[in-house]
């Protein structure tokens, strides 16, 4: 009978098998996938991260003592490889940081639009965030990491990081209305 | 009216608000609506959808993965580090050495640690078991940097009180070094190949060999061994 299970999925991973690796890979893929594509708001870029996350976990899974899921553990390997990387490519370039956001204060009545137009709004306006404001946000809104892991990992202050989050919601809600208000506009030309 | 500032807003949505905000929230149908939208915002983040990733994305992943045979040692220290951890696992043998030598010392009788070079004293017998590989050389790693300060001291009190000569030590670690080489061994009959095993037999015969060869010196000169 064959063995499916994760711990002897993972068992025949450390000793090489590459069978193993693969069903591991596909347990996990879409997980690591969507969290370093939500951090880097780039296709080829999210691809990169996710083959580096994985490869980085097969080369350390001897290290991998099964006191959290194997899904938990290749998960924070991909995010970290991910901070890892944006951190670098902040390096290189000038990251956005002053943004004002209380300029978006005002009416807080929406015009209606449908889930699927909000959720593709909701994306859209993430990946158009600068990058240290769209992971702190990613990793405290929806990973639900405190203000000290995230300063750790990005190697900010709690104070930074908290200061941060204000703004990157702010920013993300005035590019929410933006876009919403182009939905609107080229659907009343119409 | 003033409104809360985003930051306030903020602060407000993870429930750490600021002493105030709550009246002014009660009174305020403008920041209620603020509040509401970055709630809402919130969770459109938490339900996007999961994301797949390109189909070729494993094939890209297992062309960068080693081979075959390699593969079994994913994972596995490199040699440099093999290399490190055995000399580190044949200092352990020297630090057990030291911690007898400094037992059989009264209170008393110990010398005074040197400023700069205190004294160490490790209980292995109180060492938690490693849990992996990874532990046990991280262990091995800091017992060796316990040890040389060990030795400092060893070696200043052999100087300073007239302390028992090294002899009786060296000839005890030689035995040790020699019974490292035989466990070496008998671990590499049953997998020749291993890296890992190759290494360690390879430093516990040159540390052996390096014994042997002081206490021969020594014997020639009437002087005490060098402790490395």
């Amino acid at each position: 009978m064959v063995e499916l299970s994760e711990a002897s999925l993972v068992r025949r991973a450390r000793s090489g098998e590459l069978e193993a690796m693969r069903q591991l890979y596909e347990l996990h893929a879409s997980r690591v996938f969507t969290v370093v594509r939500r951090l880097a708001a780039d296709d080829e870029m999210a691809a990169d991260l996710a083959q580096d996350a994985w490869c980085n976990a097969f080369q350390k899974i001897r290290e991998f003592r099964g006191e959290a899921a194997f899904g938990t553990w290749v998960h924070r390997i991909a995010v970290n490889t991910a901070l890892t990387q944006l951190r670098q490519r902040a390096r290189r370039r000038d990251l956005e940081q002053g943004f004002d956001g209380r300029s978006t204060l005002g009416n807080p009545d929406r015009q209606p639009a449908s889930a699927a137009v909000e959720r593709v709004t909701v994306q859209r306006a993430l990946d158009m965030l600068p990058d240290g404001y769209r992971s702190v946000l990613w990793l405290h809104d929806v990973e639900g990491f405190t203000h000290e892991e995230i300063g750790a990992r990005l190697g900010i202050a709690v104070g930074t990081s908290k200061s941060q989050l204000s703004k990157a919601r702010a920013r993300l809600r005035a590019l929410v209305m933006e876009s919403r208000t182009e939905v609107v506009d080229h659907g009343a030309s119409q | 009216m003033v409104h809360l500032s985003n930051e306030t807003l903020s602060e407000l949505l993870d429930g750490s608000p600021a002493p105030g905000v709550q009246e002014h929230m009660a009174s305020c149908s403008v920041c209620q609506g603020e509040l509401e939208v970055l709630r809402r915002m919130r969770t459109q983040l938490r339900d996007l959808p999961a994301l797949d990733p390109p189909p070729d994305l494993w094939s890209r992943i297992e062309e960068r993965l080693p081979s075959g045979r390699e593969r079994r040692w994913l994972g596995r220290p490199g040699p440099v580090t093999l290399r490190v951890a055995a000399m580190a696992a044949v200092f352990v043998i020297g630090l057990a050495l030291g911690q007898v030598f400094q037992r059989g010392e009264s209170a008393s009788d110990v010398a005074q640690p040197v400023a700069g070079a205190p004294l160490t004293v490790v209980d292995v017998e109180e060492q938690v078991p490693p849990a992996s590989l990874v532990d046990a050389m991280a262990e091995v790693r800091r017992l060796a940097s316990e040890y040389d300060s060990a030795l400092i001291n060893l070696q200043r009190m052999a100087q300073g009180r007239g302390a028992p000569g090294p002899s009786p030590l060296a000839r005890q670690r030689l035995a040790n070094l020699e019974a490292l080489v035989e466990a070496s061994r008998a671990a590499l009959a049953t997998d020749p190949a291993d890296p890992m095993l190759n290494s360690y037999l390879f430093t516990a015969v040159a540390e052996r060999d390096a014994m042997v060869s002081q206490l021969a010196s020594a014997r020639g000169s009437g002087s005490g061994v060098v402790w490395r």
